[in-house]
């Protein structure tokens, strides 16, 4: 059967990937593990959900069956949510393949029965075009389609899973920041503060003006002063608040790349040729350390 | 590691031109070198305004300039004299100046490229390189400088040469210098501005291939300095050099006069639309011929280049990258002839640097030292220039006064009299 | 089955990177690095080599200008390194880049553990271990922010956006390691001057009898450029501008 196969472990991915099939009037497969998800999938527009049986948890470890499954049902496309899971599922589904696979697209179409796909290089500076024929596979991040309704059909499929991994233990995390990606206000900070104390700075002035606190990567990863959902960036949050002030952030462009939507960019950094003053609307060149406890009093009144 | 494994002939601290141009030569007569540099690219850091005299290439192998990564060659020399919002352009321009290949020729350079590509020679010619390595000390054993010791590592040679440019920390470690007076350094700072090749050649009237040098005076708001611009392909380097001791004392920063030349209505023009791509500020000797260090060397030894205070600042050009190619290579000849005998290798090495005339270069040039340090330099003669034009040039209806009048009063006007013009002009003419 | 292999790739400093007033992108200016979070892969080889008694090789498959990569991956302590030297990585996707790896490392006896990065500096497609791991059919572990190894045993820890996860397997695999797995130490002088003594083998793409055509067609490559107002308020002293930006930040409105 021709048609979109999806998986997401995210329902809500799976979703917005079906509302992607239908926009282009594919017929969405739902590839699953989980009998929950299924359930609660069955309005959601797809033509049918597979709910997939086998000897592992990992839904990693069925890449290979599934590689299988596509080609012998002639799917014209694997379309999975990009999550940490996802993203290996699908690779390694194209290794499979040895199919053309586009990671984290920014925008999919469908032009002559081709699918062109854009996504970003170099940390976002740069924007690709690519297109794929035959089967392919593609990663979709949240929040980029419509999700639709419409009953899909239930079935079971036996899958022969590889077992060389299994798993030990599961910790789930418990998520301690907010969701910044709803923020209204963000403030952030980067590398220039010196100890975890000091985040007290920016904490004042998000309290004054009611804004969240987030930071770059290298703060939640390698000092671990912030949790792991605090950090902005291609790889961390995508963020769209009304305003976005950072503190010692030097702007790479893959921190950049999550405050692009911003409403209003405000930069206060010692280095007048950081990177983060192109992409600002206000900067003050100045310690952070000076700047911001003033302009905390002056936002105060 | 055995001892022989962490020993070289020589060990070369920094790989500017002075290093870079050291170590090649060693390396040609089959020594055991070691360049060692901080930059995790040679020349990553380094600053220079711009233009070189390639007849140092020359000296180290005839023909080489050729394939340098040069900028453009240098066919208008010119001198810009700034008074308030007026200028003063003087451009002598000479098509054939530098043409063709009758080396030796001048040419603007980029450091980050040039000095990457010298080091790059080096390597070829059988040096070993090693970039991202900051050497902290020396060794010293019974009273010989020994090796070197960068992070946890300790390497040993029988010379270690100081290329490590001005205020140079190894001839510190060595006890040969004390930290630099400021008295003998200037501060640069410069600004490189990219713009299309087109644009600069239409700019400064240049014809392909054609460069521009300019010396700037009157952009210091007085302090002693002055300032330069170069235009490379499809760049300008525009930069001031300033006494830092004077600036310590002026009531605008570094930056800020440095922005005031930007605007300046001569300037604006020339840099219009480019993009800022680099910036950066470094130290230059100015004390020329006594800024020299009194010792250039001891047992195991060396000091080459800014290391050891070679640079020629006439007021009209800073000519340093030569000398730290010549003094390299002398270092090297001297190493060469002291095979037998490396205690010999210091002597020897004084008298290649009379033998390649790098030391009578800077004796020849010491006169402007004095000349320079007439502190009215700076800001009143270029404004009396510009008073004294300004007067010849104005038709007002009125019955002209005379051109000498016309000085006089110019001369007057700027708190200056004939008695220090003519000293200036004593000293200035003593000095050539 | 003890070598150690780290795959690193050679990519263009992103900083360095000019877009042109038509979007074109112009990489002429821009400097060759190791991918930053590869310097991690290279310092977990090193260490996991170490645990499995073997050598740690680096594979890296670039182009002419991927040659400097090979004396700054060797001196962060890799014992040898493999270089498929070819004009085709400059258009290599995702699975022409995996078949030119997973070729290469087949050339080499012995290999207990295949370590990639998350993902590259330049694509972070992050598919490159996983492909591998499908086209050798070793069993892959990805998001790895911490592995032991005993005896033939690898036990990783996988930071995943809900949980973290403890897997095990058996070796040979393919791991995809996070940065965070250990912070990749700068190299020293003996290791810079031991690097230019150690082994190269280099490859060409005849050698590899692997396709090396990309499965994807690539249509166009634009520069992203960010329009923003870039206001510096620089005018008087401190006080002063703090004051000016909070005085334009209530006029914006988004206070
Ligand atoms: C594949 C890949 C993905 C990545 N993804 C992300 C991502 O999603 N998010 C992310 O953030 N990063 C990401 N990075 C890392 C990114 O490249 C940068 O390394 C990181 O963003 C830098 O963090 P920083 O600005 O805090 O630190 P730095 O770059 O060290 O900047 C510190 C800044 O503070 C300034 N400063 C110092 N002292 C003071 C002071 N007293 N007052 C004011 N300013 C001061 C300095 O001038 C400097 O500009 C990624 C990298 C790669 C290779
Ligand atoms: C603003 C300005 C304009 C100038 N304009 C001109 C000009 O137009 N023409 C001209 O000929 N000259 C000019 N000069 C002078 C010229 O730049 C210098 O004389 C020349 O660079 C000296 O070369 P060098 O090799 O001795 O030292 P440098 O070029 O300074 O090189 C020293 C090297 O040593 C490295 N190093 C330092 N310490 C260590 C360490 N501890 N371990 C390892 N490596 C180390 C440094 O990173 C550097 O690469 C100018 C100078 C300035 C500041
Ligand atoms: N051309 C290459 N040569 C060697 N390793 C590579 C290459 N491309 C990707 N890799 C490895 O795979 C990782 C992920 O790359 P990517 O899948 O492109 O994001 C990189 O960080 C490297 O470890």
């Amino acid at each position: 059967m021709a048609g979109i196969f999806i998986y997401s472990d995210k329902a809500d991915i799976t979703s917005e990937i079906i509302g992607f099939a239908r926009l282009n009037g594919k017929l969405p497969v739902v590839l699953t593990l989980s009998e929950k998800d299924a359930q609660a999938l069955r309005n959601a527009g797809a033509d049918k959900i597979i709910v997939i049986k086998g000897q592992s948890e990992m839904i990693e470890n069925y890449a290979r069956a599934i590689a299988a499954v596509l080609k012998n049902e002639g799917a014209e496309l694997f379309a999975v949510g990009a999550t940490p899971r996802g993203r290996d599922l699908a690779a390694r589904v194209a290794g499979y393949l040895d199919c053309a696979m586009v990671s984290d697209i920014s925008s999919a179409s469908y032009k002559d029965e081709q699918l062109i796909c854009t996504r970003m290089l170099y940390g976002g500076a740069v924007q690709q075009t690519e297109k794929l024929s035959g089967l392919s596979v593609i990663t979709v991040p949240a929040g980029k389609y419509e999700p639709v309704q419409g009953e899909a059909s239930l079935q079971t499929l036996e899958l022969q899973a590889d077992t060389r991994v299994s798993v030990v233990e599961t910790a789930p995390i418990v998520k301690e920041g907010v969701d910044l990606s709803k923020a209204e206000k963000v403030v952030c900070v980067g590398m220039a503060l010196d100890k975890a104390e000091d985040l007290q700075i920016a904490r004042d002035l998000a309290n004054v003006i009611g804004a969240e606190v987030g930071c770059t990567r290298s703060i939640a990863e390698e000092r671990h002063w912030l949790p792991a959902e605090s950090y902005i960036g291609i790889s961390g949050a995508v963020v769209k608040p009304k305003l976005y002030i950072s503190m010692g952030v030097s702007g790479q462009i893959q921190h950049v790349y999550g405050i692009r939507d911003a409403g209003l960019i405000v930069a206060i950094d010692t280095n007048e040729k950081a990177p983060i003053f192109k992409a600002a609307d206000y900067g003050i060149v100045g310690d952070l350390y000076q700047v911001v406890p003033m302009l905390t009093e002056a936002l105060k009144k | 590691m055995s001892q022989a494994e962490d020993k070289f002939d020589s060990i070369i601290v920094g790989a500017g031109p002075a290093g870079s141009a050291c170590a090649y030569t060693l390396a040609k007569a089959g020594k055991n070198v070691l360049l060692i540099e901080r930059g995790d690219t040679p020349g990553a850091k380094n600053v220079t305004g711009g233009r070189i005299y390639t007849y140092a290439l020359e000296m180290l192998e005839p023909g080489l300039y050729a394939e340098a990564a040069l900028e453009r060659r240098v066919t208008h020399e010119q001198i810009m004299l700034l008074g308030g919002e007026r200028a003063i352009t003087v451009d002598f321009h000479q098509p054939g100046f530098n043409a063709g290949d009758q080396a030796p020729m001048s040419f603007t350079i980029l450091r980050a490229v040039f000095d990457e590509w010298l080091a790059a020679k080096a390597e070829e010619a059988g040096a070993i390189v090693a970039c991202g390595i900051k050497v902290d000390r020396l060794i010293e054993q019974e009273g010989r400088i020994v090796g070197v010791v960068a992070g946890e590592d300790e390497m040993y040679a029988d010379v270690v040469i100081a290329a490590d440019g001005v205020n140079s920390l190894m001839a510190q470690e060595a006890g040969l210098i004390k930290d630099i007076a400021a008295k003998n350094v200037g501060v640069g700072v410069k600004e490189v501005i990219e713009l299309p090749e087109q644009t600069i050649s239409e700019r400064f009237n240049l014809r392909t291939d054609e460069g521009a040098a300019r010396m700037l005076l009157g952009c210091t708001e007085g302090i002693h300095g002055g300032g330069f611009l170069y235009t490379n392909k499809q760049s300008i380097s525009l930069g001031c050099v300033f006494t830092p001791e004077e600036v310590a004392r002026h009531r605008k920063s570094v930056q800020e006069i440095f922005q005031d030349l930007k605007m300046h209505p001569a300037i604006a023009p020339l840099i219009a639309d480019g993009e800022s791509i680099e910036y950066s500020a470094h130290l230059v000797s100015e004390a020329g011929f006594r800024g020299i260090h009194p010792r250039l060397y001891r047992e195991g030894f060396l000091m080459v280049g800014d290391a050891a205070g070679f640079v020629v600042n006439t007021g009209y050009s800073i000519r340093g990258i030569d000398l730290a190619i010549v003094s390299g290579i002398a270092a090297a000849k001297a190493i060469i002839a002291a095979a037998e005998n490396i205690a010999l290798a210091g002597p020897n090495y004084m008298q290649e640097l009379n033998r390649l005339k790098l030391m009578p270069t800077m004796k020849a040039t010491d006169g402007y030292f004095e000349v320079l340090e007439t502190p009215w330099l700076y800001d009143k003669i270029p404004n009396l220039a510009n008073d004294v034009m300004e007067k010849l040039f104005k038709v007002d209806g009125e019955t002209p006064s005379g051109v000498k009048e016309n000085v006089l009063g110019a001369i007057k006007a700027n708190g200056l009299s004939i008695w220090q013009l003519t000293k200036l002009g004593i000293k200035g003419v003593r000095s050539l | 089955m003890s070598q150690v292999i780290a795959c690193y790739k050679w990519v263009a400093d992103e900083a360095d990177i000019r877009i042109n007033a038509d979007l074109s992108v112009d990489l002429s200016k821009a400097k060759g690095k190791i991918s930053d979070y590869d310097k991690n892969v290279i310092e977990a080889a090193v260490q996991a080599a170490a645990a499995l008694g073997g050598k740690a090789v680096g594979v890296t498959f670039g182009t002419a200008d991927a040659k400097p990569s090979l004396k700054d991956a060797l001196s962060r302590g890799l014992d040898e390194a493999c270089y498929i030297n070819a004009q085709e990585a400059s258009q290599a996707d995702g699975a022409a880049t995996a078949r030119a790896l997973a070729a290469a490392i087949k050339k080499i006896a012995d290999v207990g553990l295949i370590i990639c990065a998350e993902g590259a500096s330049d694509t972070y497609s992050r598919q490159t271990a996983p492909r591998i791991g499908a086209l050798l059919d070793l069993p892959v572990v990805t998001s790895v922010s911490k592995m032991d190894i005993n005896g033939n045993i690898l036990t990783a820890a996988r930071k995943l956006d809900d949980c973290m996860q403890t897997v095990k397997v058996e070796l040979p695999a393919v791991v995809a390691v996070l940065p965070e797995i250990n912070p990749a130490p700068i190299p020293g002088l003996k290791a810079v001057l031991a690097a230019g003594k150690k082994t190269v083998t280099e490859l060409k793409a005849a050698d590899l009898g692997a396709d090396l055509t990309p499965r994807s067609t690539v249509s166009e490559v634009k520069g992203y450029v960010m329009n923003r107002k870039n206001i510096i308020f620089n005018e008087g002293d401190l006080a002063e501008q703090v004051k000016a930006l909070a005085a334009a930040l209530r006029k914006e409105g988004v206070l």
